[in-house]
């Protein structure tokens, strides 16, 4: 077992003071400790983002790879020894701008790991630019007359892809995400969960009390988290942002179709003699 | 009097007949009896229709390029006639169907052709299907040879042994008919094959192919890949094998993917690989950069085609190189190995993943389509000894006491100990930003430039003997002319050894496959000594700005005045070598 204390690594965070990315932090160290997770048993896999630093931040193994790239090396790390658990977290320029194509297609594949957004629907690394998630006519410093084109709606895009677990949090929600984080982790497929993390410094038109002020929680409308439908009906959703789970289904994960996976995860496989004999007979 | 043992054949015909299967098939059996065989093909990009044509020269001794006319002709269409006859030699023969082509003759400038009409569509649909008629050619090659139609039989048996008895008899009647048909009617082609029996099994086997039986023969875990011409094969051969062997194979959504997925496989313990062309490596350099600085192991098989851009996708060229080795911003290690032929991409592909967890950097190994999809006798890959070295990888055992172990550990090799996600005392981060021993971001002045010779010295681990460059030919004292080429232009180039050798002309061949590693100090010595013997030396290579004359000028000071450039994105003839070889020596 380990403790919330226990998860630190040493290293202070480099964000803003204020920034929704330390509650991001608080819930995500909590999960792990609340599921009694072994540190070197966990990956946690970003991408490049002030959010993406997340990895030095917290005492597990990590990888901080490039910007929009977290899903692929979290996709390889898990097919590779799916023993462990795998958390890829970036933030909405990486999932859902640079690396839009990745995150589709992990959630279609059902690999048994999750993936957090950390969505303040800006560039914050690189000073405040439009991102994929930035509502239509939001002004930034790429966008002095308003971005002109629709926003991408995350979730929408992983029910879309075929997630079997969809949810959203806020960042300014600790104990609610930290439940969130800890029933993706838990659940046995890919779980996708877009996080409300408000940016004090690039989107001050966004500020903590306006998430606090329109977001309410579906455990407590009566949301059958069963029915696609409706997940996409409550995603969709724009006066009143909806927090919690979406869409929550179990189906058959990517691992269970490769049946040699049962007996041991590929890194265990003994390499030190791979007999080719029969291979071979086939060029004779 | 009968031409005994050799033969150079060519079989042409529309894409999707079958002509690259059939011609792979009549190479095999050729080779079972007895004979040492060189099959290669030439097809546009396109699915139907489009002009193929495989080639096969075989020989009792090893070759390793066709060389010379062809004496047979199969021909499968009426353009296969049209388009080769001239490539014939004096009374060459046409296998042709009859119910297709008419007139042959009239399409033929020459009465030394021995023309033999054969109803292949006729045969093969009697025997089951018109679809088979390329088998009935495929007999009817056999039998103008006198082969022993037991071998075809035999080979027949195992490829079609999956789809049933029915369609393996049909196929059996189909070649037998085109055998029976034949032999009854010609007996007097110009070559004949006589078995020689005895001998040891051997393989045939294209560069892809060998590429994956190495990588499967290093414990290669992981492979994800994308399509692309020419290294399509590579995939669909790992697919095929990956419950025998436990490799798990993964299509991605595109290159990136592909190389990002290496590089986390990486980082967690399995040997890992991609393939793909240029136009896929491309997509891959910017991951290719984080397993430098992550110092991660990881393989990349490149099979170059003309470019630039969508370029000659089935068509070779020797033009990537210097992408490959200085692809990616900033300075970081990286192994680039191009094999000359199918036994060095079996060879190098193992040797790819030890280097590449032995200096914990990605190999690129560099292949272009012309040896991707030539194939060779080479002999039996299980005799060759092989060995598995993970470098300094840690145990589970030894990571149980590591406390306090440091990822990127400072050494006099530069070579930190390596632990991988999920050992016991594991907790670093693999980073794509500088970082320090334990893999926290840096942007320490002193810990950059610390990190940076960390890495570069990591390269000096890999044994000079791996890397030196190979030579064939006369002798350093008795050569003439030095003759440099590097990856698949080895293989026309031999050939054109033989040929001088035949003209009287005593030339010697240095071929280079480590562009980095570089061996400087053996190419430059040989480079120098031919200077002072004879100071004749001639590179060649398949591209129009000679990279490796640059390579070899940047890396040894000395610039090869003359280069022999071939850019019409097709591979070297041997003939070709020769005779430039010649008009260098002014003979
Ligand atoms: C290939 C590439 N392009 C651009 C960048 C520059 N870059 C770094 S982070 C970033 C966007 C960050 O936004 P987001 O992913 O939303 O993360 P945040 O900083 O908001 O947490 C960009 C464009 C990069 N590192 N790599
Ligand atoms: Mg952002």
């Amino acid at each position: 077992m380990v403790s919330i204390e226990q998860l630190n690594s040493g290293h202070l965070p480099s964000w803003c003071p204020g920034c929704g990315d330390f509650g991001i932090l608080i819930a995500l160290k909590g999960a792990i400790a609340k599921l009694g997770l072994e540190p070197h048993r966990t990956v946690v896999v970003s991408g490049v983002g002030c959010g993406s630093k997340i990895p030095h931040f917290i005492k597990t193994c990590g990888f901080e790879s490039l910007h929009g790239r977290a899903l692929p090396p979290a996709t390889a790390i898990h097919l590779a020894n799916h023993e462990l658990t795998v958390i890829a977290i970036g933030g909405d320029g990486d999932g859902c701008g640079i690396g839009l194509g990745h995150f589709m297609h992990t959630m279609r594949r059902n690999l048994d790991i999750t993936y957090i957004i950390q969505d303040n629907e800006i560039y914050g690394l690189t000073v405040g630019q439009a991102s994929a998630t930035t509502k239509k006519g939001t002004i930034t410093k790429s966008t002095p007359h308003g971005t002109p084109e629709d926003a991408i709606n995350p979730p929408l895009i992983a029910l879309a892809a075929g997630a079997t677990f969809v949810a959203r949090g806020f960042s300014g929600d600790i104990p609610h995400l930290t439940s969130l984080i800890a029933q993706g982790i838990e659940h046995r497929g890919v779980a996708f969960i877009d996080v409300f993390q408000p940016c004090v410094t690039w989107r001050k038109d966004l500020p903590y009390s306006l998430y606090q002020q329109k977001i309410y929680k579906l455990e407590e409308a009566g949301h059958d988290v069963t029915d696609w439908e409706a997940a996409v009906a409550r995603a969709r959703e724009t006066e009143r942002w909806p927090i919690g789970v979406f869409y929550k289904v179990q189906k058959p994960i990517y691992t269970d179709q490769i049946p040699f996976l049962r007996e041991k995860p590929l890194v265990k496989a003994d390499i030190s003699n791979v007999s080719i004999d029969k291979f071979v007979e086939e060029f004779l | 009097m009968a031409i005994i043992n050799r033969l150079n054949c060519k079989i042409g015909g529309p894409a999707g007949t079958g002509v690259m299967t059939m011609g792979a098939l009549f190479a095999k059996c050729l080779q079972r009896a007895g004979l040492e065989v060189v099959g290669t093909n030439d097809y546009p990009s396109l699915i139907k229709g489009g002009h193929n044509t495989y080639k096969i020269r075989a020989a009792p001794e090893p070759i390793s390029a066709i060389v010379g006319k062809y004496d047979l002709l199969l021909a499968l269409d009426r353009l296969t006639v049209e388009l080769h006859w001239e490539e014939l030699v004096e009374g060459g023969a046409v296998i042709y169907d009859s119910d297709h082509v008419k007139e042959p003759s009239s399409l033929i400038g020459r009465s030394d052709i021995v023309l033999i009409g054969a109803p292949l569509t006729q045969m093969a649909s009697a025997a089951g299907g018109e679809i088979m008629f390329n088998t009935v050619a495929l007999g009817a090659a056999m039998g103008l040879m006198h082969l022993d139609f037991a071998i075809l039989e035999k080979l027949l048996k195992s490829i079609w042994a999956r789809k049933g008895s029915k369609v393996v008899d049909a196929n059996i009647a189909a070649a037998q008919a085109g055998y029976d048909f034949v032999k009854e009617k010609n007996g007097a082609f110009r070559v004949q094959i006589e078995e020689i029996k005895g001998k040891k099994p051997k393989m045939f086997i294209n560069g892809n192919e060998a590429c994956v039986l190495g990588a499967v023969k290093a414990g290669c875990k992981f492979v994800a890949e994308y399509p692309m011409s020419p290294s399509t094969s590579i995939l669909h051969l790992m697919a095929g094998h990956e419950r025998e062997y436990g490799i798990v194979v993964k299509q991605t959504e595109d290159e990136i993917a592909a190389a990002n997925m290496i590089a986390g496989a990486g980082a967690a313990g399995v040997r890992a690989m991609t393939a793909t062309s240029g136009g896929g490596f491309s997509l891959m350099v910017e991951a290719l950069g984080l397993m430098g600085i992550a110092e991660i192991p990881a393989v990349i098989f490149e099979s170059q085609r003309a470019g630039p851009s969508t370029g000659l996708p089935t068509y070779t060229e020797q033009a990537d190189l210097l992408f490959a080795l200085h692809a990616s911003q900033g300075e970081f290690p990286r192994v680039v190995v191009a094999p000359g032929d199918p036994l060095e991409c079996y060879l190098e592909a193992i040797n790819a993943f030890n280097i590449a967890e032995l200096v914990q950097t990605p190999v690129i190994v560099l292949l272009d389509k012309f040896l991707s999809e030539t194939s060779l006798t080479i002999e039996d890959v299980r005799s060759i000894p092989v060995k598995i070295e993970r470098g300094k990888l840690m145990t589970d055992e030894q990571m149980e006491s590591a406390t306090g172990f440091k990822r990127y550990a400072f050494s006099e090799d530069g070579i930190s100990p390596r632990c991988i996600f999920g050992q016991k005392n594991s907790i670093h981060v693999a980073s794509s930003y500088e970082h320090d021993e334990t893999g926290f971001t840096s942007e320490d002045p002193k810990m950059r430039v610390a990190m940076i010779n960390k890495r570069a010295r990591k390269l000096s681990a890999i044994p000079d003997y791996i890397i030196a460059p190979s030579f064939a030919g006369a002798g350093e004292d008795s050569a003439e002319i030095l003759l440099v080429c590097w990856g698949s232009t080895k293989m026309p180039m031999l050939e054109a050894l033989k040929l001088l050798g035949q003209q009287g002309i005593a030339a010697r061949m240095m071929h280079i496959r480590y562009a980095s590693p570089f061996p400087a100090r053996a190419v430059l010595s040989a480079l120098t000594s031919a200077m002072h013997s004879h100071g004749k030396t001639v590179i060649f290579e398949g591209n129009s700005t000679a990279q490796m004359r640059s390579l070899i000028f940047q890396k040894t000071g000395y610039y090869i005045e003359n280069a022999y450039l071939r850019y019409d994105a097709r591979p070297f003839k041997a003939e070709e070598i020769a005779q430039a070889a010649r008009k260098h020596l002014g003979r």
